[in-house]
Parts: structure tokens; C-alpha cells; sequence
């Protein structure tokens, strides 16, 4: 679990503020995700179907059940807790969002990637893949920071036992 | 002492890791369970409608017309009732067409397709069996108020309930039969051969609008516009 930027303390204490960042800018976008999905879970089963890669009845407990996920680890996240393990479940939940975009683009769908509600089929001219993989890419690269550095400020992963070692213990 | 420690913080460190992965399983999987019921529970909203509309013929490729025949507007629709954008299109513009459908300025040609799922198609269906039976328009609103729901038959006949009233039996064997299945395919064909490739679409007078620039007011003012023609 030791890190490797402990060398120069300043340094780590300046990783651990921008983990801080990345935990709280993922999990919001989880969170507010995930929210603005399950309140309407015809859409958000809609926009799973609307990428045409699973079959009807596994994309309906897909479209339901995915937005809850996104709340759950936004809100591990947000609170700090086992963040390592929780950011690389997010890595792996984005590395399969980007390659179903990129899918959806190969395959020359027109759909919305429904990412916060909505999604399903668009107008040819009204896809935006570019902007969408651009943006998972992003988020991915922060839940890969975490991964490597998951030490953190203002994290409940401080006081509970199963944090990787805080500063004070090495 | 310091390996008895390090063993310690490991032991720890699994349950905190048992314990949220366990978290996050009874989130999904009750999320998925209350989801399951809020797509199979009964119609809730059940939106008043001033549509003694009288009986309509359901003919094969002809869409439902709602409103008076001789509004001076047509509003030709193209949605279908899962449809997403659809549900927030008539969330946004409803208001403004069923009032101008009431002051007889307008008469909707809706075609319901049926793309997205089975829901679709069976609410499609049933709501040229409402239409057939005189209660289309309150069963049209009806069935966007509910959008959410999956639309199996007893959700179907349960919202003709709350709209209509007790459905006849020939409502509920045209449901249950799914008597205007042919219907359907060929609205969706019709669809198809006047190059619609998305819903909702929305004609004024035969005359495309472009919805993702439209607003309340600016629909208000083409229909007015239109029915001064």
C-alpha cells in the first residue's frame, strides 16, 4: 500500500489535496449521474437499449440498476471510504462506458450517450461522441490518480482501519 | 508487535471491503426492486381531458385524429409513448395544443409509433382501441402523464378506468388481443415513407418544426399564425 511520492512530505501532502479534488469531482459526477437517472427509469432503460449491445431483458435490469451503482459509489467516494478499490470500480464502470460510446460511433448509431439522463435516439446530425468520450476520458484519468494515490484529505478512510497508511504511521 | 499490527489493519481492511461491497450490492439490487415496482404499478396521474371526442375509425396507415375536423390547423405528431424526448416534449408543449385543440383552432393526426420496446407497441395499440372507442384524447395524456409505467394490459385497462371510466369488454378484448397490431406496423411504415426518422416529430399545417428551437411561446405564436391563414 506505501505510495510512492512519500519521499518529499510536501509533495505528498500536495498529491493529498489533489486527491481530495478527485474524489469529491467524481463523486459528485457519479452522484449527480446517477440522480438525474433514476428518477425516470423508462429513459434510462431506453438509453441502455438505445446502444443495441444487450438483449432486451438484461438491458432493462441494467437501466435500472445502474444508476443506483453510480449513487453508491459516488457517495463511498464523496465520503472517502476504501477509496482505492472504490475508484477502480469507477475506472472499470468508465473504461465500459467509453468503449460503448465508441461502439455506438463505430457501428454509426445516432444515439445520446444518456450518461445523465436522457440518451436513446437522436437525429444524425445530433451526436456528440466526440465531446462524451473526451469527457469519460477525463473522469477516467481521475479515477486512475486515485488508484495510485488514494490517500486523502477530509476522507472517513482516515479514521477507519482499512485505510492505506495515513502519514502519521510510516 | 508490529506484524501482529500490520495483520490486524489487513483483517480490517478485507471486512471494510466486504462490508461496502455489500453496501453496494443491496443498493443495486434494491434499486433494481423499486424500480421493477415503479414500472408495474398502477397509472397514478390521471389528467382530466374535456374529450367527449367522438368515436374515430382506426384505419391502416391513417393516424388518430384528436380535436375537431374542421380546426384550421393540423398538428401532425409523431411520438411514441416510451420515447423519452417525447414524454418531455408533451410535458413542455401539451398545455398550449390541448387548449388550442379545445378552442377548435386545433386538430392533432398523431401517428403513435412503436420502436423503442414492447411497452411501445402495447400502448400504441391500446390507444387506437381508446381513440375507436371515443375516449383518445384523456387516454393520449393519460398514457405521457404515466410515461414511466411498462404498459402490460392491466395497466393499460386500469388507465382507461381511471380516465373513462369502467371500459367496455371491447375495449379490454381490443387491448388483450392487441387488435390494431397491423395498425401499428403500418403507422410505423407510414412513418417510414414520410422520411420520419425520429421522435417526436412535429408538422404545423404539413410543415416540419423544428422542435430542439422551439418554445411554449413560440409554438403558441405558429399556431396562431396558422390558423389566420
Amino acid at each position: 500500500m506505501s505510495s510512492t511520492i512519500v519521499a518529499e512530505p510536501r509533495l505528498a501532502a500536495a498529491a493529498s489535496w489533489v486527491s481530495t479534488g478527485a474524489r469529491l469531482i467524481l463523486g459528485t459526477v457519479f452522484l449527480v449521474a446517477g440522480g438525474l437517472k433514476v428518477i425516470d427509469p423508462q429513459s434510462s432503460v431506453t438509453a441502455v437499449r438505445a446502444y443495441r449491445l444487450l438483449p432486451d431483458s438484461v438491458a432493462t435490469i441494467v437501466g435500472w440498476g445502474q444508476p443506483f451503482l453510480e449513487i453508491a459509489l459516488g457517495l463511498l467516494l464523496i465520503a472517502g471510504v476504501a477509496t482505492r478499490v472504490v475508484a477502480a470500480a469507477c475506472a472499470v464502470l468508465l473504461m465500459l462506458f467509453i468503449a460503448a460510446v465508441i461502439s455506438a460511433a463505430a457501428r454509426g448509431l445516432s444515439i445520446d450517450c444518456g450518461c445523465f439522463g436522457g440518451g436513446g435516439d437522436v437525429a444524425p446530425g445530433q451526436t456528440a461522441y466526440g465531446i462524451e468520450i473526451v469527457r469519460d476520458v477525463g473522469l477516467l484519468l481521475l479515477a486512475l490518480w486515485l488508484v495510485w494515490h488514494p490517500r486523502s484529505r477530509l476522507a472517513l478512510d482516515r479514521f477507519v482501519g482499512g485505510a492505506p497508511a495515513s502519514r502519521g504511521q510510516q | 508487535m508490529a506484524a501482529e499490527q500490520a495483520a490486524a489493519r489487513k483483517r480490517d481492511r478485507r471486512i471494510l471491503i466486504m462490508m461496502i461491497a455489500a453496501f453496494v450490492i443491496v443498493v443495486v439490487v434494491g434499486g433494481i426492486a423499486f424500480q421493477a415496482w415503479r414500472t408495474s404499478r398502477a397509472p397514478s396521474a390521471a389528467p382530466s381531458a374535456a374529450a367527449s371526442a367522438s368515436p374515430v375509425t382506426i384505419t391502416n396507415g391513417r393516424p388518430i385524429p384528436l380535436g375537431s375536423a374542421d380546426a384550421p390547423v393540423t398538428i401532425t405528431l409523431y411520438e411514441d409513448f416510451h420515447c423519452p424526448h417525447c414524454a418531455d416534449f408533451e410535458e413542455q408543449f401539451r398545455p398550449i395544443i390541448t387548449k388550442a385543440q379545445e378552442a377548435g383552432t386545433v386538430r392533432v393526426e398523431l401517428y403513435p409509433m412503436a420502436f423503442i420496446d414492447e411497452g411501445s407497441l402495447t400502448a400504441a395499440n391500446a390507444m387506437a382501441c381508446a381513440a375507436e372507442a371515443g375516449f383518445g384524447q384523456a387516454y393520449y395524456l393519460g398514457l405521457f402523464a404515466n410515461h414511466t409505467l411498462q404498459w402490460s394490459d392491466p395497466q393499460l385497462i386500469d388507465l382507461a378506468a381511471k380516465v373513462a371510466g369502467t371500459p367496455s369488454e371491447e375495449f379490454r378484448t381490443c387491448v388483450t388481443r392487441r387488435a390494431h397490431d397491423d395498425w401499428v406496423t403500418s403507422i410505423n411504415a407510414a412513418a417510414d415513407t414520410n422520411g420520419v426518422d425520429q421522435t417526436p416529430t412535429m408538422l404545423i399545417n404539413g410543415k416540419n418544426v423544428d422542435i430542439a428551437t422551439l418554445t411554449p411561446e413560440s409554438l403558441q405564436t405558429m399556431i396562431n399564425g396558422a390558423s389566420q391563414k
